[in-house]
């Protein structure tokens, strides 16, 4: 579900759980792994990625329902 | 529960753009600010992950007078909006300083060393937008608010305003991750909150944070406005955006492409191919365009992108990332899809609604020292910044006359608020927020929706007002979070109620405003419609629009 955790690159330091606007990582824990406690509640806007000091330890899954649609390439 | 004090000259409700322009100004002439933000000021609002254009008339640049420029703007989809020239004449005479303001400040206005025009703007006519890149905008706007003083309380949900015989006091705010009521007592209040997202169901049916605004902002400063007596206007009114599906983003100007239908044929007048200045002005012209074509049999629509150079498609993509734009590009490249050889498909997005918190171009609302500015007022980056300029300009010059107020006049109210929450958290079983905002979204579509008349308006508040009474009486809260949730649904449920009586009350059919016991489009009624809260009662009455 929407924002998705790399625990072997996270280093704890709380950051994404400080910003997130909607809060989708309430009831996380001071220097733990973040949980993502609200998924259903992700806007999908990055903000966690732009603040993660780590490049790769956060990113966003897009929900099956958000997948954009579009025209095939000819051919495919 | 525990309750803290805190003592503001000028509280200012919200940390988006608006909000934070105000918190600016304010604390600049020497007011003791504070930003009450729900979630966290760095990354919140309309402009939390960024934005690309801001509206401004550079008289040396456009080398025609300002009315004639506000004409050109008025062509868009503006010209619908029902705003007074008082206020766009307010707004570009103070725009271009704003622009400058945050160049320096270190939000890139130009491009490669130059005021880059481009979009919303149709071809051959003056320019309206410059392009800039505000990716990390909300960082540097909360950084000039701290330098000069300003104190930003995140996680704070402000959702009462206190009043006495003379105006506002305070406002009373819930933490949303401690089990704590926050009393404000300030001089003047500034509402920044926001439009009013999760009233109608989302583009994804059951999916209800799809929605290109975010989640959080629910109407809470015009819902806790008209409780305290302030007067809004054309609630009822209701917008659509168009975009992409079914990732919804705001940013019909940043693609360069053209809108076709499925057999390539473009669907307007204004592009037949893909264009860095103009976009596609379609989309300006009708909203509604994905929409008919697919319920007329001739849809779906695209975006299509394909024929463009790759300097533009480069150009496209960096103005993508500034306007908040970055999960598309990340989701595109994951799915194998390239813009410069598939079309994507644009849809209509659902029903929203419009309205404002009355405020003039003083950002001054009709209660003595409320303000408004943002999209509770007038919205757009533009209009944001500078009203929040202005309204944190007038509140600071408001605080420095007025008496210090004593907020213990609100005693009664605190207390029955603090009643409110005790009992949200209190209950064991009950619907939570998420199924009250659902049942709420439901009675707002299928009776105050795209077709309205007097038998569903009617039939429909009746539903709302039970509805409200289970929220009121059932609902509940696990943990401070979902109280924040709870206390925006109840907020939505006035907002929506509102928009009842109103759409009831606007006996015409007016742009999206349907009434098909009313077909026709009542000139008589160019005016503002607004409601105001005498005595207990909705007073709903029609003011003249300065044009």
């Amino acid at each position: 579900m929407p924002p998705i955790i790399d625990a072997n690159k996270c280093t704890g330091c709380g950051r994404c759980v400080d910003v997130c606007t909607e809060d989708v990582f309430y009831g996380s824990k001071e220097g733990e792994v973040p949980v993502v406690t609200y998924p259903r509640e992700c806007v999908h806007f990055d903000c966690c990625i732009y603040e993660c000091p780590v490049p790769g330890a956060i990113r966003l899954r897009i929900p099956l329902p958000a997948m954009l649609v579009y025209k095939p390439t000819d051919g495919e | 529960m525990e309750e803290e004090m805190v003592k503001a000259d000028v509280l200012c409700v919200g940390g988006g753009i608006a909000g934070l322009m105000a918190a600016i100004r304010a604390s600049e002439l020497g007011a003791k600010v504070i930003v009450a933000e729900k979630g966290n000021a760095l990354h919140s609002g309309r402009g939390r992950a960024g934005n690309d254009h801001f509206e401004t008339y550079i008289p040396e640049v456009h080398g025609i007078d300002m009315e004639a420029w506000i004409n050109e703007l008025l062509r868009t989809a503006k010209g619908e909006t029902l705003l007074s020239r008082d206020i766009f004449r307010a707004q570009f005479a103070k725009a271009f300083d704003i622009v400058k303001l945050w160049d320096n400040w270190g939000i890139p206005m130009k491009y490669k060393g130059q005021w880059e025009f481009a979009g919303h703007s149709f071809p051959g006519h003056a320019m309206t937008h410059i392009k800039y890149a505000g990716q990390m905008q909300k960082r540097v706007l909360v950084n000039q608010a701290l330098d000069r003083g300003a104190e930003i309380m995140n996680r704070v949900m402000v959702f009462e305003l206190l009043c006495d015989a003379n105006g506002v006091i305070g406002a009373i705010g819930a933490h949303t991750r401690e089990n704590k009521v926050i009393v404000f007592q300030a001089k003047a209040v500034i509402l920044g909150t926001g439009k009013c997202s999760r009233l109608y169901p989302s583009l994804t049916p059951g999916w209800m944070f799809n929605d290109p605004h975010g989640g959080v902002q629910t109407g809470d400063g015009r819902a806790m406005a008209y409780r305290a007596g302030a007067q809004l206007q054309n609630v009822e009114m209701p917008e659509r955006h168009i975009g992409p599906k079914y990732l919804t983003r705001f940013g019909q100007a940043t693609w360069i492409g053209v809108l076709r239908d499925p057999q390539g044929k473009p669907v307007g007048t204004f592009a037949s191919k893909p264009d860095r200045k103009y976009g596609d002005m379609i989309m300006e012209v009708n909203k509604l365009v994905a929409e008919q074509y697919t319920q007329s049999g001739k849809g779906p629509l695209y975006m299509d992108c394909t024929g463009m150079t790759e300097e533009d498609h480069e150009y496209m993509t960096y103005w993508m990332k500034h306007e908040g734009m970055v999960a598309l590009l990340n989701h595109m490249q994951e799915e194998g899809m390239d813009l410069r050889k598939n079309p994507i498909e644009f849809a209509t997005y659902p029903m929203r609604l419009g309205g404002q918190i009355v405020a003039n171009a003083q950002a001054e609302t009709t209660l003595k020292g409320l303000y408004a500015a943002g999209d509770e007022a007038f919205g757009d980056i533009s209009a944001a910044a500078t009203f929040g300029w202005v309204g944190g300009e007038n509140a600071a010059k408001y605080a420095q006359e007025a008496e210090a107020p004593d907020v213990e006049r609100g005693r009664a109210k605190i207390e029955e608020k603090k009643q409110l929450i005790n009992q949200l958290h209190g209950r064991e079983e009950g619907p939570d927020w998420e199924e009250a905002n659902i049942a709420l979204q439901q009675v707002m579509y299928d009776y105050v929706g795209s077709v309205r008349n007097e038998a569903l308006l009617k039939q429909g508040l009746s539903h709302l007002h039970r509805l409200k009474e289970k929220a009121y009486t059932t609902m509940i809260a696990r943990n401070p979070h979902e109280l924040g949730r709870c206390l925006e649904v109840l907020n939505l449920l006035d907002i929506g109620e509102l928009a009842f009586l109103m759409a009831s009350d606007r006996k015409e059919t007016r742009a999206l405003h349907n009434r098909p016991d009313y077909p026709f489009t009542n000139p008589l009624l160019n005016q503002f419609h607004t409601v105001q809260d005498i005595d207990g009662k909705p007073v709903i009455q029609w003011r003249e629009i300065g044009r």
